[in-house]
């Protein structure tokens, strides 16, 4: 049987980076490069940096 | 004599069924007869069992043997001799009044965990959440820091993404 084919576009968690575990997830294109960006956090209610998180098994 | 033994009888005679068996068959020392030696007039039962009330190891086999009254029953027996007015008639248990009172005075209307040298264990976010607090206290700490190295680095280039 053929491998399925991947998909276009995947799904990308953003993790914040003031170790709350608060992400915000996005879709991006699976070529394009990784997303990092500053937006809320509504745990320690203050703006910090986001970083994508590792694909796993892949 | 005649007049206090009648009187004794009498005062039997008001006690619970139950308590006066008790006391027929595990007579303490102090209600018997004038002269009888309490080594040698043991009834049946005392010959089988001192204390009723604890567990007894066999003297042949060795092995222990629970206590021919349970502790429930124990302390129903207390009770009622309690509200009669004759607990010293009873061999020593441990649901008497005596050790209930020390136990109350030693342990307090005590919660567990909370005693001297315990702690109490709680739910496991319980337990975690002074390391979790410190991680997050400390990449707050971190965070201008961080923002200002991802600035200057710019986000085409970044290469450090967490796990």
């Amino acid at each position: 049987m053929a491998k399925k084919a991947k998909s276009r576009i995947i799904n990308v968690r953003l993790l914040s980076m003031a170790m709350t575990g608060y992400f915000y997830t996005f879709t991006r294109a699976r070529t394009a490069l990784p997303m990092s960006m500053i937006k809320y956090d509504p745990i320690i209610r203050r703006r910090v940096l986001f970083l994508e998180q590792k694909r796993k098994g892949k | 004599m005649a007049a206090a033994a009648t009187k004794n009888i009498q005062l039997a005679l008001a006690l619970p069924t139950r308590l006066r068996t008790f006391l027929a068959r595990y007579p303490p020392a102090s209600i018997l007869p004038a002269g009888a030696n309490a080594e040698t007039t043991k009834t049946a039962y005392q010959e089988e069992a001192p204390n009723p009330f604890m567990p007894m190891k066999h003297p042949v086999t060795g092995r222990w043997h629970d206590p021919k009254y349970s502790l429930r029953r124990q302390a129903e027996l207390v009770k009622m001799a309690r509200d009669h007015g004759v607990e010293e008639l009873l061999p020593f248990t441990n649901k008497g009044t005596e050790t209930r009172l020390r136990k109350r005075v030693e342990l307090g209307l005590r919660v567990k965990g909370t005693g001297v040298g315990q702690r109490v264990k709680g739910h496991k976010h319980e337990r975690q959440l002074a390391v979790k607090m410190d991680k997050r206290r400390n990449a707050m700490l971190e965070m201008p820091n961080l923002i200002r190295e991802w600035k200057k680095v710019g986000k085409r280039d970044w290469t450090k993404f967490p796990k």
